[in-house]
């Protein structure tokens, strides 16, 4: 785990990856997956049309991973002709794949949201002779090559591990930890989840884990609180993303309590709860419009007809709430909001106050 | 209680307990490979009458292992009403141990893979560390995806796996591995979930897996190779799995080629040697790149680097597959395949070089018949192959005709009266041993 000293580039701050692929590839690195000058000419005098099918539009990985998609297609001559936002509805994601295996399109980037139950319309895509790219996972019995392309995913294992470390700090010898952890069958969380407790259980077997879990976002409060009542000297709590992590900072504050986080991803509350040196005292966050780009690379080697590697890896990157406007900035390619820089200076500013007394 | 009932249905009907529960066993396994399906089909295969197909019909219904399905098809009169089996009615737990990482998954009684992770894992952590990572991970699995409680365990470990006397019986596994000598690992596992443990070698399940669910899906003959740190090969024979005498079958790492061993010159560890000296004299930019970026190189990186045309690694991947293509090339020509499946981690990342160098080899040096229709192509299943060739061989163990006799009158393989001695047996010798310390809870 990379220690984020100053003076060091954004290949050393930047995590290995630890995980393996969804059959247990080894990662090729999305920066490796480059275009000749050759390759690029042929991609835009072919002027491919490409479809995304995601689960959500409304948020901000959403909208980076679109942008990092949108931009790169562009570059190559490539339209985005259609982005579909599923609403986290299986139905809806079969519905629209069957409708794309009709359409005039040449790929199509989705992220699959159900496990079992959305394959056979993946699958049913590649047979029309589609290209298919897939984000973050593909469904178990899916195969590369046969049923798809690439899957260019982050790397969950390494991020759970990051937020693992970084709790471990906020740990006490002999303390316990608590994971806000997702109720539904769904991939990325669970390897997240895997790596934070194979990470403690190698580095701090001392560290007792206990668990909460939480169905509907709306429930990540309450079962954060009911964790802290259940265990009384609880130290620190992992949250496996950000929007859980904010409703249990939120439902803790009112109750009067302060613990350490650590999630993953960064968006703009946990930003500014960092900024401002609250709960939250690091976060693992993915890249989205490296990832949508990198996406973007590899459909377009898909249909060009290169070679592509089953498994797309990109390493998150660590927050502390000292390097969280940089952070920001290389995350979401955009200046921190306002408010963020300066709660971040504030709270700096009185840091040094102190120290200076 | 269902042994009881079983008893009473068979009054005055069956000849003994032993036909009653063969005519189960056949029925089960008519309807669960979907060779019959409506009463009127099994009647007709099983060539039992129809009062006795419906008693032990509605027995297997009983015991949960059987369900009324959907209607038929019509063939004159009323549409008949499907048997289903019941794949829900446990679960299989299955793992794929190689020599740098492990793979868990859990099937249904179908061998259907429902969930899968892969992580890395050294081999020589131990025995011990590498029991209790399968453990942790396989009960917060069953936990977090809320499947049906496990029927036995398929297991794939890096290297042969000797064939046991009798079912049920633990055999030493990875002698090979000093760590892991006289380590009682089936027998710990097989306690810790109180299930039956079937093993064999890595490259037999990834075999069985590639047959069932990947490029031999539908072939009668086939040959997987594995190209890997070692490298060796699966064979499916006429719809079987060829395991030999001692079940070591498919050593063909252990080929000459001159002076060495195929492994030691075509192997994962050879190709980064090569890699890494080309990398460092500069011979190799594409290497040279990589190693100052990142300070190492792997085989995967030989093989991008293959993949994007650098000379040295398409040379090299290309000379180690000519030379596993020539090891493979009397194999053809013995067991006529019309299959042959390269996987492992060299094959994963050696792409299209590699692939030209096993299939100029081969069929350079097979009889024209034998090669006229063969097809070599590389996996695309990865490590799964290991997990799904895994729930295969469970599969296959408990429900063999004579293994499902032994436990149908009572449901579940777990009350089979010789799994209960073996446990009996295993927990004896156990405790005979220091107790193993208490796992953690969680992975």
């Amino acid at each position: 785990m990379n220690s984020q000293t100053p003076g060091k580039t954004r290949e050393d701050i930047a995590m290995s990856i630890a995980g393996l692929g969804p059959h247990g590839e080894r990662a090729v690195p999305a920066d490796q997956i480059q275009l000749s000058a050759t390759d690029a000419a042929e991609a835009r005098a072919r002027r491919f049309s490409v479809a995304v099918v995601l689960h959500t539009t409304t948020s901000d990985w959403s909208k980076q991973e679109l942008a990092g998609i949108a931009a790169t297609l562009g570059l190559h001559s490539a339209a985005l002709v259609e982005v579909v936002d599923c609403n986290f509805d299986v139905e809806l994601q079969i519905a629209v794949l069957n409708r794309l295996a009709v359409d005039p399109v040449d790929a199509v980037i989705s992220i699959p949201i159900g496990n079992a139950r959305v394959a056979a319309a993946h699958r049913a895509l590649t047979q029309s002779g589609r290209k298919l790219v897939l984000l973050d996972n593909a469904p178990t019995g899916m195969l590369p090559g046969t049923d798809y392309a690439s899957v260019v995913s982050t790397d969950n294992f390494g991020l759970g591990q990051s937020c693992a470390s970084m709790l471990s700090a906020h740990i006490p010898a002999g303390g316990a930890a608590g994971i806000l952890g997702y109720g539904i069958d769904f991939f990325a969380t669970h390897e997240r989840e895997i790596a934070f407790r194979k990470w403690m259980a190698t580095h701090r077997p001392d560290v007792t884990l206990v668990r909460e879990r939480f169905a509907e976002l709306d429930g990540a409060g309450q079962a954060a609180l009911a964790m802290v009542e259940k265990t009384p000297g609880l130290s620190g709590i992992f949250a496996v993303w950000d929007v859980p992590a904010m409703k249990a900072v939120r439902a803790l504050a009112q109750g009067g309590i302060d613990i350490p986080m650590t999630t993953v991803d960064l968006g703009n509350e946990v930003a500014l709860d960092m900024a401002r040196h609250g709960m939250i005292k690091g976060v693992g966050a993915q890249m989205p419009y490296d990832q949508g780009c990198a996406a973007a690379r590899v459909t377009l080697a898909a249909l060009l007809g290169l070679p592509v590697p089953p498994w797309v890896a990109l390493a998150g990157r660590e927050v502390t709430p000292f390097d969280v406007v940089e952070a920001y900035q290389v995350i979401w390619h955009l200046p921190a909001p306002k408010a963020i820089i300066e709660s971040s200076r504030a709270s700096t500013a009185s840091q040094d106050s102190h120290a200076g007394q | 209680m269902a042994e009881e009932k079983t008893a009473l249905r068979s009054v005055g009907r069956p000849r003994s307990v032993e036909a009653a529960q063969a005519s189960l066993a056949l029925l089960l396994n008519l309807v669960r490979t979907g060779a019959a399906t409506t009463r009127q089909e099994l009647e007709r295969r099983s060539e039992l009458g129809r009062a006795v197909v419906a008693d032990r019909l509605a027995t297997m219904i009983d015991l949960g292992l059987l369900k009324e399905g959907e209607l038929g098809q019509a063939t004159g009169g009323r549409a008949p009403r499907q048997m289903q089996f019941r794949q829900d009615a446990g679960s299989l737990l299955v793992s794929a141990i190689d020599q740098s990482s492990i793979a868990l998954g859990i099937a249904d009684l179908n061998g259907q893979l429902l969930v899968e992770h892969h992580e890395a894992a050294q081999l020589d952590a131990g025995p011990e560390a590498i029991l209790d990572r399968l453990a942790t991970i396989f009960d917060w699995l069953l936990k977090e995806t809320e499947k049906p409680a496990p029927w036995g365990i398929g297991l794939a470990l890096p290297g042969p796996v000797e064939k046991p006397a009798d079912s049920f019986e633990a055999v030493p596994v990875l002698q090979t591995v000093q760590s892991w000598q006289d380590f009682p690992f089936l027998e710990r596992l097989s306690m810790r979930f109180g299930v039956p443990v079937f093993a064999r070698s890595g490259v037999q399940t990834m075999t069985m897996g590639e047959a069932k669910a990947g490029g031999g899906r539908g072939l009668s003959d086939m040959i997987y190779v594995k190209l890997g740190r070692s490298i060796s090969a699966g064979l499916i024979s006429e719809g079987h799995l060829h395991r030999g005498a001692q079940g070591a079958a498919g050593m063909i790492g252990h080929s000459r080629v001159g002076e060495d061993l195929l492994e030691a010159v075509a192997g994962a560890d050879a190709i980064t040697r090569e890699g890494l000296a080309a990398g460092e004299e500069g011979r190799s930019p594409y290497l040279a790149q990589t190693l100052e970026r990142h300070g190492e190189l792997s085989v995967v990186d030989i093989g991008h680097a293959a993949q994007l045309g650098d000379l040295f690694c398409v040379e090299l991947l290309g000379r180690c597959g000519r030379l596993v293509g020539e090891a493979l090339a009397p194999l053809t020509n013995l067991v006529n395949p019309s299959l042959i499946v390269i996987g492992g981690v060299v094959a994963e990342s050696g792409g299209d070089s590699l692939l030209a160098g096993i299939r100029e080899a081969v069929y350079r040096q097979s009889h024209p018949m034998v090669s006229r229709d063969l097809q070599i192509i590389r996996s695309q299943m990865g490590a799964s192959s290991g997990l799904v060739g895994a729930a295969q061989v469970v599969v296959e163990e408990l429900f063999a005709p004579a293994m499902l006799q032994g436990w149908i009158g009572q449901g579940s393989p777990l009350l089979h009266p010789d799994f209960q001695k073996s446990l009996e047996r295993a927990a004896a010798t156990l405790a005979v041993k220091a107790s193993p310390a208490a796992g953690r809870v969680g992975p």
